[in-house]
């Protein structure tokens, strides 16, 4: 009984802990900038409005001044964000795949070194390739383009992408590519149409992984993006935190645009997520 | 008597039919691995060794006449540099208090998750929450939070009494450093409770009823049955969270910027601004190789315990 009480008291505890300070910010979002700023707050808005959400699509003139122009960024950020974000899930399942297949059906000399490599690319800080990155990508003449954002967070992705899928890949039954040999399937034709589908759950957690990386990447955002051609949310949502004439109900509302896409996303495939990501980490 | 997670790992699929290695199949594993050997060859291998090389220069660009080859100048001078050194201090704290923290919470956290009781599947899908949102909107979340004025901890401390006036969470060092390990926590913990839930989902039911038989208490039965399975799972959350903590930016960046004074400028944001601020090319790289090593020596030991426990399966 004692045991009961314990567990929901914490289940309770837990959930307030996760939820309020996301409630606080979508509570703010909601307000006039003058409630948002009265003593004591207002845990409710008192006049709901939606002024500062439709303020991005058609800002009013103070609200224009905001986080250098960063209100009428946001909605170009957000598009910025989703390409390359779904851009960097997309080339890196092309590039995982080929590289997981490997690893889950040919026994091969170095598999294990090459694997543990992989991993230890993965373990290299961000910050410490971020000025050669800069410089070959100002070589390239890929800085301010989404070219440079999606072959950073490509990199920073497919050791975990390759990870997931070699795992998943593991437990799709070899009778099903041998009955394709045996119908004479070409090794594309029996990817694309026995291999693939078979091994989609591996394939959306991989995905759903690489296009929150990609996402939630700030730092690279930073160093290689100029102008809103290819400045993404985080970049724009940092601009209203360090404005400080920043209006607090216009960062809020930005804040809770940036969370909405990844926050869906994950929602929808939290089942998959969990299983997919357990499977490799659990495993080792 | 020792339980290891491994005993219960599915059997590698193809292990009974393992076919012969033969050199052909070799060049067919290289040639499916070549495009991801050349991204991350390019991306990752060359920036490394192109900035140990930009590490041995003074190289500002701003100041692009002075440049020239100085050896091992940049590290020496870090040794009696004392923004370098304060701020690693500051990070090797952060790293501890977040991983005390994080690995605290997120074990009572799967361990609530993995009883049974009514709205459990309302709590796992509030878990994803901090997971789904970006580092800077975390700043910004915990600064209005936090805020002196208009926060909304001050207003709610204040209603319940705890407090007599508002206080300035933020403009105090101890208090700037709580509070951004605070909101790093909350931002990642989803992460850890992922991979311990799913450790725990692999601890059969018979070794519990087995410690009931046996009069195990709750103390008695976690110490026995659930910890020794949670090795494992653990060991993997210290080497994601470590790195994680070393190179925290994005909230750190918006939420204090690494004051007040530098109680919270962690190594993450020091670099970053010597890099975009200063221009100053040479030192950053020193900065983000002892950076590299630190972490790189974090993670081999690490990985070597896992190794020594024979529970890697690659």
């Amino acid at each position: 009984m004692t045991k009961k009480v314990v567990l929901h008291v914490l289940a309770i505890g837990f959930a307030l802990y996760l939820v309020v300070p996301f409630y606080w910010i979508v509570n703010l979002s909601f307000m006039h900038e003058v409630d948002a700023a009265s003593v004591p707050p207002h845990f409710l808005p008192d006049n709901p409005t939606p002024a500062n959400y439709l303020g991005f699509v058609n800002p009013s003139t103070d609200q224009a001044l905001v986080g250098s122009n960063a209100v009428g960024d946001t909605p170009y950020a957000l598009l910025n964000s989703l390409v390359v974000a779904f851009s960097t899930a997309v080339v890196n399942l092309v590039l995982g795949t080929f590289a997981a297949y490997s690893f889950s059906r040919i026994q091969f000399r170095g598999s294990q070194l090459l694997l543990i490599v992989y991993l230890l690319t993965r373990m290299v800080p961000g910050i410490a390739i971020i000025i050669p990155f800069y410089l070959v990508m100002r070589t390239l003449d890929l800085l301010d383009t989404y070219g440079a954002l999606i072959l950073s967070y490509t990199t920073f992705a497919l050791p975990i992408t390759i990870w997931i899928l070699k795992d998943y890949f593991r437990t799709v039954p070899r009778e099903l590519e041998d009955a394709a040999r045996v119908d004479r399937c070409g090794w594309f034709r029996m990817m694309w149409t026995v291999f693939l589908p078979i091994s989609a759950p591996g394939l959306v957690a991989a995905a759903i992984f690489s296009f929150m990386t990609a996402w939630n990447e700030f730092m690279f955002a930073l160093f290689m993006t100029s102008s809103i051609s290819s400045q993404t949310i985080p970049v724009i949502a940092a601009n209203f935190a360090t404005d400080l004439n920043t209006q607090v109900t216009l960062m809020a509302a930005a804040g809770v645009l940036a969370v909405v896409p990844p926050l869906v996303l994950v929602l929808i495939c939290q089942r998959l997520i969990v299983q997919g990501m357990a499977a490799g980490s659990v495993k080792g | 008597m020792t339980i290891t997670a491994v005993d219960t790992g599915k059997p590698r699929s193809g292990t009974e039919q393992r076919p012969r290695r033969t050199m052909g199949d070799t060049a067919r594993a290289y040639l499916l691995n070549a495009p991801a050997m050349i991204v991350i060859g390019l991306l990752v291998a060359y920036p490394i060794g192109y900035s140990f090389w930009l590490s041995l220069h003074r190289y500002n660009l701003k100041l692009p006449a002075l440049e020239r080859f100085v050896w091992f100048q940049n590290y020496l001078s870090l040794i009696g540099d004392p923004a370098f050194l304060s701020s690693l201090r500051v990070t090797v704290a952060f790293v501890v208090v977040v991983l005390g923290l994080t690995v605290i919470l997120g074990t009572a956290l799967a361990l609530v998750l993995n009883e049974t009781f009514l709205g459990r599947g309302v709590l796992r899908s509030l878990v994803l929450l901090p997971w789904a949102m970006p580092g800077v909107v975390n700043g910004l979340m915990w600064r209005t939070i936090f805020d002196a004025k208009t926060g909304a901890l001050n207003g709610l401390l204040l209603q319940l009494g705890l407090i007599d006036s508002y206080q300035a969470w933020l403009t105090s060092p101890t208090g700037a450093f709580l509070i951004t390990a605070f909101a790093q926590v909350w931002n990642t913990l989803p992460f850890t409770v992922i991979i311990l839930l799913a450790g725990l989902s692999t601890i059969p039911s018979e070794q519990y009823d087995a410690a009931k038989v046996d009069r195990a208490g709750v103390v008695q039965r976690f110490t026995q049955v659930t910890l020794p399975w949670l090795l494992h799972p653990l060991l993997i959350v210290l080497i994601l969270e470590t790195m994680n903590a070393f190179r925290a930016f994005d909230t750190i960046y918006v939420l204090t910027g690494g004051g007040p004074g530098d109680a919270t400028n962690v190594i993450a944001v020091l670099n970053v601004r010597t890099v975009l601020t200063y221009t100053d090319f040479g030192l950053g790289s020193a900065y983000s190789w002892v950076i590299t090593i630190v972490t790189l020596v974090i993670s081999i030991g690490y990985i070597s315990t896992l190794y020594q426990r024979g529970r890697i399966e690659v």
